[in-house]
C-alpha cells in the first residue's frame, strides 16, 4: 500500500468542515474556561474554608483523573441523575471545568507573583474590592499566564477529538466515517492530523501577537 | 630561594582558529612570589590562566610545576603529550579560582569543599571535613558553611571558592580577576583576603585589574600585551619605571590621579 | 438512583486487569518515552540548525495534534509499513512517542540550564570527566529533570485512557465494559475514577520523595500581610 495523496485531498472539504465544529466547540470551552477560572481563583482568595475544601478536593479530583473518564461521567452518569445534556453540550461541559481548574491552577501561581505593594496602594487609595481585581490585578495577572493561557487553549482544541468518542461529530469521527467506507485510514486520519496542527499553528499565532503587544504596552 | 620554582613556563602558544592568543609565553614563579597579571583586555591573560590547568591545551610550549612537567614531557627531542591521569593527578597541586567562582549549586558550601577532597584526593570523610572546618573558620564562614551557594552574598561565595582550591594543598593558586564579578564595595575585602593569602607564603598568580592590589600586594608584575609578557620586573619598579612604553601607557590610564586621567 | 458498589463484586478481576494494563503500559511507555527524548535532547543540542529543526518539527506536530489522532494514526500507519502489533504494544508505541516529544524538551531545558563553567570547575581540582558528571553534572541534572518530570507522567497516566478506543484493555475499557454490562454508569466509572485518582496520587507522592532525596533549594517565603494576603494567597492566613 502506498500513500495517496490525492486520496488525502479528496477528503479535505468534508474534513474541514467538521474542523469547524471543533473549532467552535473550542471557542465556547476556552470562553467558558477563562470565565470559570478568574470565578474560581476570585473565590478562593475569599478564603471561605468549607469552599476551599471543596474546591481543594475537585481540583484534585480534575488533576488526578483522566480528560476522558471526565467526560464520560458528565456523558453517561449526568443522566442517570437525571440531568439529560446532549452529548455536545456534556462534552463542552466537561471539557471547559477541566481547563478551568488548570487555568485556575495557572492564575494561583500568577498571583503569587504581582507585588503586593500594588494590593496596598490600591487600598491605600481605597478602592473597592471590585475595583482592584478588575483594573489592577486581574489585568497583569492575564497578561502574565498568557503563555499558559495559550498553551491551555492548544490542549482544549487537542481536547475536542476526544468528543468523537460520544457520539459528535467532530473532525475525528468524520474521518473514521469516511476511512470506513473507503478502507483508507491513514491518509483521512493524516488530513485530521493536519487540520489539528492548523488550528493550533493559528491559536500559537495569535498567542505570540498578543504577548508582543502586551509587551510593548508594557 | 630555593632553586626550582613552583611554576616555569616556557614558549606557552595557544591559536584560536588561526588567531594567536598566546605567542610564546615564558614566566618563572618562585615558591612564595606572588605575581599579579596584569593588560589590556583581550591580551591572552584569561588563556594563559586557562593553559596553565591545562583545561585549554596549548599548542607548544612547556608547562612545569614543581620541577614535574604538565600536560606534555620532552625526553630529548620528543614530545609526547600526557595522558588524561597523569594530567588530572597533577591538577590538585595548582588551585584555580574561577573568574565565575563556577561553585556546585546543588551542594552546600562546605560540601563544595568536602567532596573534590573525597574524590580526588580519597580523604576520608572525617579528614575532609576537619579539613574544610578549619578552612572556612580561617576565612569567617564558620556559621556559613550549611547553606547552599545561592543564599551566600557575593563576597562569601568567593571565599567559599578559595576554600575549595586551597583545600586540595596546592603548590600554587591561580585567581582570574577575583574582583571583577563582586560590587565595588566588595573589593577591599577580596584584596585583603588574597594579600592574607600572600603573607601565609602562599605562591599566587593573580590576573587582575587592581592596580592596588598588584602596587601593594605583589611582589612582581608581569605585563602581558598580545599573547606576550613584554614586561616583567619587581612590582614597585613596573609601577614606577617601566621600561617599555606599551606599559607606560597602559598604567597612565588606569591609574587614577596619573596624567591620563586628568 | 440509588449507589450499590455491590454490583461492582463479580467485576473485579476485570479492574484489576484494567489496573495492571494501565501501569504496564504506562510504565513501559516512560521508559520508551524518556529514551527517545533523551536521544532528541541530544541531538537538539548539536550546533547546527538542521538537527535543531528537525526535532522541532517532530515535536511541535506531536505536540501540536491531539493524542488520540496520534494513536489512531500509529493503529493504522504500523499496517500501513507492513508491521503487525498487538494493539496494546501499538498503544505503548504511541504513547511513548507522544510522550517523547515533551521529555526532549524536558530533558533539553534541564542540560541548557546547567551554567557552563560547571564541568570545568570540576575538572580543575583533579576530577576524571566520569567523576565530573557522578558528583557535579548528573545530580544538577537530575535534580533539575524531576518536578516536569512527575507532571508529564501524570499526564501519560491519564493519557493512557485514550488507548481504549484502540481496544485496549485498560482501565478506562473496563469501565466501557462494566457499564454495558451492567447498566449502571455511576457505579463503573466511580470505581474508576477513584483507581486513576489513587494511582496519580501514588505517583505524585513518589516523585515528591525522590525530590527531597535529591535536595531541593527553595526560596524562603516572603511574610505579606493580612490585606494583602486578602487578594494573594489562598491560604487561611498569610504566609510567614
Amino acid at each position: 500500500m502506498s500513500f495517496q495523496f490525492a486520496y488525502l485531498l479528496s477528503t479535505m472539504p468534508r474534513l474541514c468542515a467538521a474542523a469547524l465544529v471543533n473549532l467552535r466547540l473550542a471557542v465556547v470551552i476556552a470562553l467558558l474556561a477563562i470565565v470559570g477560572a478568574t470565578a474560581l481563583t476570585i473565590l478562593r482568595v475569599m478564603k471561605i474554608a468549607p469552599v476551599n475544601v471543596v474546591v481543594a478536593v475537585v481540583i484534585s479530583f480534575i488533576r488526578g483523573t483522566p480528560l476522558l473518564i471526565q467526560i464520560f461521567l458528565f456523558y453517561y452518569v449526568l443522566p442517570a441523575i437525571g440531568l439529560d445534556l446532549s452529548p455536545e453540550t456534556a462534552g463542552v461541559a466537561a471539557i471547559a471545568l477541566n481547563s478551568s481548574i488548570f487555568i485556575a491552577e495557572t492564575m494561583r501561581g500568577g498571583l503569587q507573583t504581582i507585588d503586593p505593594g500594588q494590593v496596598e496602594a490600591a487600598c491605600a487609595l481605597s478602592l473597592s474590592r471590585r475595583v482592584i481585581w478588575q483594573r489592577v490585578l486581574l489585568p497583569q495577572l492575564f497578561r502574565r499566564i498568557l503563555p499558559v493561557l495559550v498553551n491551555e487553549i492548544t490542549i482544549v482544541v487537542k481536547g475536542t477529538a476526544l468528543l468523537s468518542m460520544i457520539t459528535v461529530v467532530d473532525v475525528l469521527r468524520t474521518a473514521q466515517q469516511i476511512s470506513s467506507a473507503s478502507y483508507r485510514p491513514f491518509e483521512t486520519l493524516v488530513g485530521a492530523a493536519l487540520l489539528f496542527l492548523a488550528i493550533n499553528l493559528v491559536v500559537i499565532l495569535v498567542g505570540m501577537r498578543g504577548e508582543s503587544r502586551l509587551a510593548v504596552r508594557g | 630561594m630555593s632553586a626550582t620554582p613552583v611554576l616555569s613556563v616556557a614558549g606557552l602558544v595557544k591559536r584560536f582558529r588561526g588567531v594567536t592568543a598566546l605567542d610564546g609565553v615564558y614566566l618563572d614563579v618562585g615558591k612564595g612570589e606572588v605575581v599579579a597579571l596584569i593588560g589590556p583586555s583581550g591580551c591572552g591573560k584569561s588563556t594563559l590562566l586557562r593553559c596553565l590547568t591545562w583545561l585549554e591545551q596549548p599548542d607548544d610550549g612547556f608547562i612545569t610545576i614543581e620541577g614535574k612537567a604538565f600536560g606534555r614531557e620532552r625526553t630529548g627531542a620528543v614530545v609526547t603529550p600526557q595522558r588524561r591521569r597523569q594530567v588530572d593527578l597533577m591538577r590538585p597541586r595548582i588551585g584555580l579560582v574561577f573568574q565565575q567562582l563556577n561553585l556546585w549549586p546543588h551542594l552546600t558550601a562546605i560540601e563544595n569543599v568536602i567532596r573534590p577532597q573525597l574524590v580526588v584526593l580519597r580523604r576520608s570523610r572525617a579528614e575532609a571535613t576537619e579539613r574544610a572546618r578549619a578552612l572556612m573558620a580561617n576565612l569567617g564562614l564558620s556559621d556559613r558553611s550549611e547553606r547552599y551557594p545561592h543564599s551566600l552574598s557575593g563576597g562569601q561565595r568567593q571565599r567559599v571558592a578559595i576554600a575549595r582550591a586551597l583545600a586540595m594543598d596546592p603548590a600554587l593558586m591561580l585567581f582570574d580577576e577575583p574582583t571583577s564579578a563582586l560590587d565595588p564595595e566588595l573589593v577591599g575585602e577580596v584584596l585583603a583576603l588574597l594579600r592574607q593569602l600572600a603573607a601565609t607564603g602562599m605562591t599566587m598568580v593573580v590576573v587582575t585589574h587592581e592596580i592596588a592590589f598588584a602596587a601593594n600586594v605583589a611582589d612582581r608584575i608581569a605585563f602581558m600585551d598580545q599573547g606576550r609578557i613584554i614586561e616583567d620586573g619587581p612590582a614597585a619598579k613596573v609601577m614606577t619605571r617601566p621600561s617599555d612604553p606599551r606599559v607606560a601607557r597602559f598604567l597612565d590610564l588606569i591609574t587614577p590621579g596619573s596624567p591620563g586621567h586628568r | 438512583m440509588v449507589f450499590d458498589p455491590s454490583i461492582l463484586i463479580p467485576y473485579l478481576p476485570l479492574l484489576a486487569a484494567g489496573t495492571w494494563l494501565t501501569v504496564k503500559i504506562s510504565v513501559m511507555a516512560f521508559f520508551l518515552g524518556y529514551a527517545v527524548g533523551i536521544v532528541l535532547a541530544l541531538v537538539a543540542l548539536i550546533p547546527h540548525w538542521v538537527p535543531r529543526l528537525v526535532v522541532s518539527v517532530y515535536v511541535a506536530i506531536l505536540r501540536g495534534i491531539p493524542f488520540i489522532i496520534v494513536v489512531f494514526l500509529v493503529y493504522y500507519g504500523l499496517p500501513f509499513a507492513g508491521v503487525r502489533l498487538p494493539a496494546y504494544v501499538t498503544g505503548t508505541v504511541a504513547l511513548g512517542l507522544f510522550a517523547s516529544a515533551y521529555y526532549a524538551e524536558i530533558v533539553r531545558a534541564a542540560i541548557v540550564a546547567l551554567s557552563p563553567g560547571q564541568f570545568e570547575s570540576a575538572r580543575a581540582v583533579g576530577m576524571s570527566p566520569l567523576q565530573a558528571m557522578r558528583h557535579v553534572i548528573a545530580p544538577q541534572i537530575l535534580r533539575a529533570l524531576v518536578p516536569p518530570s512527575t507532571n508529564m507522567t501524570l499526564t501519560m497516566i491519564k493519557e493512557s485512557s485514550v488507548l481504549s478506543s484502540i481496544t485496549v484493555a485498560d482501565l478506562t475499557y473496563q469501565s466501557l465494559v462494566i457499564q454495558g454490562n451492567t447498566f449502571a454508569p455511576f457505579e463503573s466509572f466511580a470505581a474508576v475514577t477513584l483507581i486513576y485518582w489513587a494511582m496519580t496520587a501514588i505517583v505524585a507522592w513518589a516523585f515528591a520523595r525522590s525530590e527531597r532525596r535529591l535536595g531541593r533549594i527553595e526560596a524562603e517565603n516572603v511574610g505579606r500581610s493580612a490585606l494583602v494576603a486578602s487578594f494573594l494567597s489562598f491560604d487561611r492566613r498569610p504566609a510567614s
